[in-house]
């Protein structure tokens, strides 16, 4: 337990929870679970929200007649109610070689762990199950979603380390197969790729049902390309380099970024994929509370 | 000055080099961490290339380092001043080599080529020499090299358009010898023509020394334009009223005549109108009108129309063009021969298949007439091409050397054997007919008949049957045949399957006879009911009277045997076949040529386009043209398809490696004096190198300081 705490110290910023305490993760669609919670069920159970009337079937708890119903219609009818119930969060954490890069301090990959860890905790609170899966080019760890893995889940997170290339197609795939109920599933990346691969990549888990989230952490060098001078640039992923003279090649690139970020929003929106661009300059809390404040009213307007 | 290695001049391609340098900035050792290139791979290098260079100088001296170093590789060399100067000093030695083909006379090619000789010859100093050759598919020296220049001119100005093709070759081989005997230091060779790429195969063989200067005088169009008539096709038939009528005198028939036109222009040009026209001694009688598209062909039938009786000229001629010598054909139509075959046998009604089939056939057509071998006298074999004996039993000695005689002045005897002619048919005076003494005859009748199986398809009796599907043999049956006793070494035209004679030929004096050892009817054999039997009978023959057709026209540049028009015309009266008068031949141009009858041959060579007229001395030249040899131009020259003036200089000259030796006389300390600049060129590059360190060092230097101030 002691350790527990470590770890949620090591990773979790107070702040950033005290930040977004108030708000809750909720899945957009409906989802399977066995206790009441926060999301909508596919079943119908017990709440204050009322579903509809059945005619009463032989077997049928006569507790849940409706008398007043029977008493102007002298005929049986059951009052069914929504349930509410508890979902899973499955956090997909890309950990290949270009995570691993930070201009100012924080590599892409630690405010990605932050931000695994803070929805883990965050989840574990609204009683969900969390689980956590790490990939580069095939999947690393993988930690199936339980109530009871929170610990698990944030060990893995405190041992990751980036070795490998990327990739997404193959790892994502396998993760499609491998989580059997819907579920909430978050991906965090720098989502270094054509954004109909990426959409390739992640539609086997949005056509299984889940709910899907995808984080796009970036650095702000990325964003700015803020070098000078001419030198060789070294490809995290592939190792290659090629010879750049950033002043010249400065605006063409912001251009391009750009263009990609614009068309991962568009093509990921367009397939209700939830797109969040995650500047590793912004503060974890306050990002994690925009996205949250405007998924949460996004919901209630559903 | 030269260079011993030119090939270092490719390192110039390394001036690329501080180019790439520069606009990639010196400091590319730095290495940067980035996430991913996907994004500044995608960015085009040209945004890269097309940036201003930087520090112009240092770029500058980077260039001229490398090309110095380029420079000094390549070896540099003064050429022998002796040499150059025997290149540039001394009295020339000039030869004009002019064109005169037919393609000349496109618009004013062959004026504008002897006014630029005029004017070449103008401008030769007193002791310079010239000399013109003149050529066509021929070339010919026109004068010895002189000096004078109105001899010159006289030559040139005569020079006139010939009917004949172009060829370069033999043309350049005379101006070759005039420089290589000449004992003047310069030498130069002008070539004045259209450069028509038919005149040059490549592989001519031709070339001029080093020290001659070769000078092409291009008098062509870039484009050129030509209608051509390219042949023609003669079909004559006999009128129906003719064909009944039984004397050869009213014989009349009609012509039908196509004629083929060829336009050659380039692609794009317009088409072309013109009108064709057919003439028959001098009178137009038929035209048309045509429209042909560049490069393109067609043929124009005119309607049939009667011939009047003799020899007739005809030319299909064109609308005049730019080169008009081209747009007419010319043919002479000569009456339809006959021969004249005498039949003996001994009895009558064996001849019916020889006779049905010499009753058919026009070029030539046969006058048959049938004799008992007991009725031949001398007087029936004045006129006679062909004497058949049809399985004569025997004849008279007299009558052997009779027929000996006929043969030996030129007549042909065909023997046929059979039942009745055996081995004492031919005895005494009569075996010398024969290659060898007969034997008995071989009775086939068992194994079902024999065949022919050996054909000396290069003989003129097979060789129409020598093209496959042209006749079969094979299916006639030779059931009898009569062998020879002795060998025959040569003279075989045919063998039955078991190597006995079929066909065999004996020359005496000018005439020659044919032995077929089988019979001409059906009763040793059934040839004479298969469908070659007459095409062989016919062959057999034309092949003893020794016929030849008269070809309707003849192309400028061949030789023309006239016997053979004289014999067709009955001019030679000589019963011994020896002209006695003089042949006169008047060329389409004019020019006269006598052949007097001691010439073995009566030989023309053609040389104009045209008709070429001829009569024998003593008829008066009021009279109808008795002869007459039509004389077309070998149209490979109408194609005006030019060959590039530089692929003939380069394969007529070279340069002589032996040049870059050493000259006579020369020492070690020259050669190496001329050669010694590489050393210059190299310490220049290698001042411009340290010129560059020292700059570019300061440079370097002068940036970190200011990276460090920043």
């Amino acid at each position: 337990m002691a350790e527990t705490q470590e770890r949620l110290g090591q990773f979790v910023d107070p702040h950033v929870l005290g930040r977004i305490s108030n708000l809750k993760l909720l899945a957009r669609s409906v989802v399977q679970g066995f206790i009441s919670g926060l999301h909508r069920s596919t079943y119908l159970g017990r709440s204050v929200d009322f579903a509809e009337h059945r005619a009463y079937m032989p077997g049928d708890d006569i507790r849940q007649i409706d008398w007043r119903l029977f008493a102007r219609t002298d005929r049986f009818y059951v009052k069914q109610f929504e349930a509410d119930t508890n979902t899973s969060l499955t956090v997909l954490l890309d950990i290949s070689r270009s995570m691993n890069f930070g201009s100012e301090g924080i590599t892409k990959l630690d405010y990605a762990r932050y931000l695994a860890a803070s929805l883990a905790v965050f989840s574990q609170k609204q009683r969900d199950r969390i689980g956590l899966v790490t990939f580069d080019e095939d999947i690393v760890d993988f930690v199936p979603p339980s109530a009871k893995h929170l610990e698990i889940v944030l060990h893995t997170i405190d041992r990751v380390k980036s070795t490998k290339a990327g990739e997404y197609r193959k790892p994502l795939q396998k993760i499609a197969g491998a989580i059997q109920r819907r579920s909430i599933v978050v991906l965090i990346s720098d989502l270094y790729d054509e954004p109909e691969a990426i959409l390739d990549a992640v539609k086997g888990l949005r056509y299984k049902g889940n709910d899907l989230i995808v984080f796009h952490v970036l650095d702000p060098a990325e964003l700015s390309f803020p070098y000078d001078g001419a030198a060789n640039y070294r490809d995290l992923e592939s190792g290659e380099a090629q010879p750049i003279i950033p002043e010249y090649l400065r605006d063409e690139y912001r251009k391009l970024v750009q263009e990609h970020i614009s068309r991962l929003t568009h093509t990921l929106g367009d397939n209700k994929i939830d797109y969040v661009l995650m500047d590793t300059s912004t503060p974890l809390e306050y990002a994690l509370f925009h996205f949250l404040s405007s998924r949460e009213r996004m919901t209630r307007t559903r | 000055m030269s260079f011993l290695t030119p090939a270092f001049f490719l390192g110039a391609l390394a001036l690329a080099i501080p180019v790439i340098i520069h606009l990639t900035n010196r400091e590319k050792k730095e290495i940067v961490d980035f996430p991913s290139l996907m994004f500044l791979r995608r960015i085009p290098y040209r945004s890269v290339r097309r940036q201003r260079l930087r520090h112009l100088l240092l770029f500058a001296l980077r260039c001229l380092a490398l090309l110095l170093l380029i420079l000094a590789f390549a070896r540099p060399f003064l050429e022998s001043t002796t040499a150059a100067s025997a290149l540039s000093l001394g009295p020339r030695e000039v030869v004009f080599v002019l064109d005169h083909s037919y393609s000349m006379g496109y618009e004013d090619r062959l004026e504008r080529a002897k006014d630029e000789i005029r004017r070449q010859i103008a401008m030769l100093s007193p002791d310079e020499r010239a000399s013109v050759v003149v050529f066509s598919d021929r070339a010919e020296i026109s004068n010895q090299p002189t000096s004078d220049k109105d001899q010159l001119r006289a030559i040139v100005n005569g020079v006139t358009l010939s009917a004949r093709t172009t060829r370069y070759g033999p043309a350049l081989k005379l101006a070759k010898k005039i420089v290589d005997e000449s004992s003047l230091t310069r030498k130069e060779v002008f070539l004045l023509t259209d450069f028509q790429r038919l005149g040059w195969e490549g592989d001519e063989d031709v070339w001029f020394p080093a020290d001659t200067k070769f000078t092409t005088i291009d008098v062509g169009s870039p484009k050129s334009a030509n209608l051509a008539v390219t042949g023609v096709i003669l079909e004559r038939k006999k009128t129906d009223r003719s064909k009944n009528a039984s004397s050869s005198v009213s014989v009349r028939e009609r012509l039908i005549a196509t004629a083929r036109v060829t336009y050659k222009a380039p692609d794009g040009d317009p088409p072309v109108e013109t009108n064709i026209r057919l003439l028959l001694n001098g009178r137009s009688l038929q035209s048309k009108k045509l429209q042909l598209a560049p490069n393109s062909s067609t043929t124009v039938s005119f309607d049939p129309l009667t011939l009047p009786g003799g020899v007739s000229r005809g030319t299909v001629q064109l609308d005049a063009d730019k080169l008009e010598i081209d747009n007419a054909y010319h043919f002479v139509l000569w009456p339809g021969q006959s021969l004249n075959v005498l039949s003996l046998d001994g009895n009558r009604g064996r001849s019916l298949y020889v006779d049905r089939a010499l009753a058919i056939g026009e070029r030539p057509s046969f006058r048959l007439e049938s004799k008992r071998m007991s009725q031949l006298g001398a007087a029936d074999l004045a006129g006679r091409h062909v004497v058949l004996l049809n399985d004569v039993a025997s004849f008279g000695a007299a009558r052997a050397r009779l027929l000996e005689r006929f043969v030996k002045e030129g007549g042909g005897l065909i023997i046929a054997l059979g039942e009745a002619s055996g081995r004492n048919s031919f005895t005494g005076d009569a075996a010398r007919l024969l290659p060898a003494p007969l034997g008995g005859s071989t009775d086939r009748a068992r194994d079902w008949g024999g065949t022919l199986s050996y054909l000396d398809y290069g003989s003129p009796v097979f060789e129409i049957f020598g093209a496959p599907h042209s006749g079969d043999f094979s299916a006639a049956k030779f059931f009898r045949y009569r062998t020879f006793e002795g060998p025959i070494s040569s003279g075989i035209l045919a063998r039955y399957d078991d190597g006995a004679v079929a066909l065999a030929e004996k020359t005496i004096g000018e005439g020659r006879v044919l032995v077929w050892t089988s019979t001409l009817d059906t009763f040793w054999n059934d040839l004479a009911l298969q469908p070659v039997f007459l095409p062989f009978l016919h062959q057999l023959i034309k092949y003893a009277a020794g016929y030849a057709e008269v070809n309707a026209w003849h192309t400028v540049g061949e030789v023309a045997d006239l016997e053979q028009f004289l014999a067709v015309a009955g001019e030679d009266t000589a019963s011994d076949g020896e002209r006695k008068v003089d042949l006169v031949v008047s060329s389409p141009s004019g020019t006269r040529t006598i052949i007097p009858p001691s010439e073995e041959r009566a030989l023309l060579s053609l040389s104009e386009q045209g008709f070429y007229e001829i009569r024998q001395a003593g008829s008066g030249s009021g009279t109808a043209v008795a002869m007459a040899l039509a004389s077309n131009l070998d149209l490979t020259e109408s194609d005006l398809a030019k060959l590039d003036p530089e692929e003939l200089v380069a394969s007529v000259t070279f340069r002589d490696l032996s040049a870059a030796a050493p000259a006579a006389g020369e020492t070690v300390a020259d050669r190496e004096g001329r050669q010694g600049f590489w050393w210059y060129l190299l310490v220049a590059a290698f001042i411009a190198l340290a010129m560059e360190t020292i700059l570019s060092n300061r440079l370097s230097r002068a940036r970190t300081v200011v990276s460090a101030v920043g």
